[in-house]
């Protein structure tokens, strides 16, 4: 038997924009489908704009971040403020079985593109959406970035330093965790395609996704009408100490340690050298040491702070303390692990330079997934327009011409 | 009545607190037989809470009352031959193992995906750890904090400089690997005739997160020049504003980058007059100028609700948010709207509110459809099944 992606076959048009979208596609791809994003340069993708650039030249095929984000979809290029457009896209669509899109509520029917639409092309679509906070409810238009999604489900709620304000993460963790679950309901959709012949519309609510994270504090709250507050890099749950960030030797360097069972402490204290601090009976059991957190992290951290993050590592695993390094961006690329596991993987732009991205996040043991560069603006035109809709090559350059495939 | 999506795919679970529990329930909450394989003692989230008035008690936990909806629940002691034979036969004829255990454990009790698949070659078994099954960390002890914290991810997006990295107060690590577990396992499935047979799905969380969240933005520039930055305490270093703030009644998120936005934040304070200063034109030159700016606002804020910021502000085009409490967020009229909010009649819990579907397939509905399975509640019909199937 042959050995494909298992979603080889499947293709796949995306008005995804910015971040979350694009990855949904990008997941896709890796997974095996055919991926086509649609932007226009009548109004370049903002994440196409953003530095550092390709050999320090700047260009929208150029972006780094852009790139490795984006990388696995393919792109075609349509303006779709033209009706031609619009019925190039819809064309397209009904050559597909699934449509992602990540705007606003409402924006796909001005582009001509809306569920109606795209199922009276194509009556088995799949088309997935993923609007802040989902296609219905009073807070459908709610305006926000990534950046400040979170804010609408309580988790930013739950994050900062002990008895201090809410500290803001400074990008959108919701984007790819998104982009990347936004897969399953995809592929779940498909399977229910292939049993009834039945395709639907997708209302993937981020803001409710992302809320599944708050969970555990939701229970709390559902239950004992409390409200979480931050603990810095205490438990989620108050369940276990120590468990937190310590520093160590060095400008910004810290280690993780997790203690979440008594032995882990025994082992702890045996690494530490049984100090006179941790001898305490009262801290040989979880409880006794959650009550006393505050008194334990400052103790382990002023033991910590004598050693470099690595050899501290090696000494706690060694044993049998969950400890690792706390890394910085900078310390990722020479990373022995993700070296090992070939987490970033340095290709060859069509345009010459050399960028690195990662790859599939994901192993997979039967098939590996192809990793390819950022896609360059209009890089599948020919196959879409020529080969998968047919047209002629003057009816091709007419429509280039008129900036329409654009 | 619609099934669900995912009905007569079979998965077993051995899983523990959050990573393989999660993605299991997303399996079976859209409609998948999920069979979750717990130690004679219980997930160890059993045990975690919260528990109601703070009792604690293994079948009110609400952190497995949230992480194991609609699945059903044997006990099996993996520590015994006559444990692990049983397990092998739950795996013969199933589609999936979604299994969170350290790689040395697996290994310890012989059941590492090439021992599986020689009894069931089209199983998929999706592994979620926090380092994954390769490479020199995976044979670290490690739980979802050492996992966030070896990403990047907190050095650079969360927290103040000088102290310490901080990730969000939840199981980060954990929900986003368990995710990536859950769209590629169920690729895997849904592929299996194309792709030729089951196979070994490996999610590393700190991979994960380090790949597309950290890596996606950053390590580009990293290869490129060597340059990378740190956290700042601020939302947005280059724009602004783009941070939390305090008000009233709590915080919110101001965030206006576009010049209209900037206008429409304006209207939203009643025009004062220093907005309309050169240096705060646009949001580079006001993030130059943030020192001066943020106080500026912060007056406003304080003197107002967040709810009432944020609707002021989404009225003039703003994306501005109130920073929700757990509370205001479980209460809020869109989420009751919209049904998210749910509620679940548990023998022995007793009416529990719980959080719904996180996505709507409306030709086949998910969301948790009973509640989490008591400690070994379907023993009897899963082997007396099993005893069955075997003869």
């Amino acid at each position: 038997m042959a050995k494909n992606l298992p979603l080889k076959g499947i293709r796949v048009a995306n008005f995804g924009w910015v971040w979350a979208g694009p990855v949904t596609g990008q997941t896709l791809a890796f997974l095996g489908a055919e991926v086509f994003k649609i932007e226009s340069r009548a109004r370049i993708d903002l994440t196409r704009t953003l530095p550092p650039f390709g050999d320090g030249i700047p260009g929208p095929d150029r972006s780094l971040s852009n790139h490795a984000c984006w990388a696995g979809n393919g792109s075609v290029t349509l303006n779709l403020k033209k009706a031609e457009a619009q019925q190039l896209a819809r064309d397209l669509v009904a050559r597909c079985d699934v449509v992602v899109e990540n705007f606003g509520p409402g924006v796909m029917e001005q582009l001509g593109c809306g569920y109606e639409s795209l199922r009276a092309v194509k009556p088995d679509i799949v088309m997935f959406s993923m609007p802040a906070a989902g296609l219905d409810g009073p807070l459908k238009g709610v305006r926000t970035y990534g950046l400040s999604l979170t804010s609408l489900t309580g988790l930013d709620s739950l994050t900062g330093y002990t008895d201090g304000p809410p500290v803001p993460v400074e990008n959108a963790y919701s984007d790819p965790y998104n982009g990347i679950l936004g897969a399953f309901p995809i592929i779940a959709a498909l399977r229910h395609r292939d049993r009834s012949g039945e395709g639907q519309h997708i209302d993937y609510s981020q803001q409710e996704a992302i809320m599944h994270m708050v969970g555990p504090a939701f229970m709390d709250y559902a239950m004992n009408g409390r409200n979480a507050q931050p603990k810095s890099n205490g438990h989620p749950l108050g369940a276990a100490a120590p468990h937190g960030v310590f520093p160590c030797a060095g400008d910004d360097r810290w280690i993780s340690i997790a203690v979440l069972t008594d032995d882990e402490w025994s082992h702890l204290k045996r690494a530490m050298g049984d100090p006179a601090w941790a001898a305490r009976p009262e801290y040989a059991k979880a409880g006794g040491r959650v009550a006393a957190t505050a008194e334990i992290h400052e103790q382990l951290a002023a033991w910590t702070a004598q050693y470099d993050d690595r050899g501290l590592t090696q000494l706690l695993q060694g044993a049998g303390v969950a400890a690792a390094p706390v890394l910085n961006v900078g310390d990722l690329l020479d990373d022995p692990h993700y070296k090992a596991r070939g987490t970033y993987i340095e290709v060859t732009h069509p345009l010459g330079f050399r960028e690195t991205i990662y790859g599939a996040y994901v192993k997979t043991s039967r098939t590996q997934a192809a990793v390819e560069p950022g896609p360059v603006m209009g890089r599948d035109n020919e196959r879409v327009f020529k080969e998968i809709l047919g047209l002629d090559a003057d009816r091709y350059d007419a429509l280039v011409a008129a900036e329409i495939i654009y | 009545m619609a099934i669900g999506a995912l009905e007569g795919i079979r998965v077993i679970e051995l899983g523990q607190m959050v990573s393989a529990p999660y993605c299991a329930k997303l399996f079976a909450d859209f409609g998948a037989d999920v069979v979750k394989v717990e130690p004679p003692r219980g997930d160890v989230a059993r045990q975690w809470g919260p528990f109601p008035d703070d009792q604690a008690d293994a079948e009110k936990s609400g952190l497995f009352l949230f992480l194991n909806t609609s699945k059903r629940s044997v006990t099996l002691d993996l520590d015994t031959d006559a444990g692990r034979d049983c397990f092998r036969k739950l795996i013969v004829d199933c589609d999936a193992l979604i299994e969170n255990y350290l790689p040395r454990q697996m290994r310890a009790w012989g059941l590492t995906y090439e021992s599986l698949a020689a009894i069931n070659p089209n199983l998929v078994m999706i592994s979620i750890t926090p380092f994954g099954q390769n490479g020199p960390y995976s044979q670290w002890n490690a739980y979802d904090l050492n996992a966030y914290h070896l990403t990047g991810a907190s050095s650079r997006y969360c927290g103040r400089p000088g102290e310490a990295p901080l990730e969000h107060g939840t199981f980060s690590a954990d929900f986003f690997g368990a995710s990536a577990a859950a769209s590629w396992g169920l690729a895997a499935i849904y592929g299996r005739d194309t792709a030729g047979g089951g196979q070994h799905i490996d999610v590393s969380c700190a991979e994960a997160i380090a790949a597309t969240f950290v890596g996606g933005q950053n390590i580009g520039a990293v290869a490129q020049s060597g340059k990378f930055d740190k956290r700042t305490g601020v939302g947005m270093s280059l724009g602004a504003p783009a941070t939390i703030l305090p008000c009233k009644d709590g915080h919110v998120w101001i965030l206006c980058l576009e010049t209209a936005q900037w206008n429409g934040l304006a209207k939203s304070m009643g025009d004062p007059e220093w907005m309309q200063l050169e240096i705060f034109q646009d949001m580079f030159s006001r993030a130059q100028n943030a020192d001066a700016m943020y106080p500026l606002i912060e007056q406003w804020t304080m003197e107002h609700g967040k709810m009432e910021i944020m609707e002021r502000c989404q009225a003039n085009g703003v994306p501005v948010s109130a920073v929700f409490t757990v509370g205001e967020a479980a209460e809020h009229d869109h989420l009751k709207a919209r049904g998210y909010i749910i509620e679940q009649q548990h023998p022995v819990a007793g009416t529990i509110r719980n959080l719904g579907a996180p996505f709507r397939l409306p030709a086949c509905p998910g969301g948790p459809r009973s509640p989490a399975p008591l400690l070994g509640q379907h023993n009897d019909e899963v082997y007396t099944t099993l005893g069955k199937s075997l003869q």
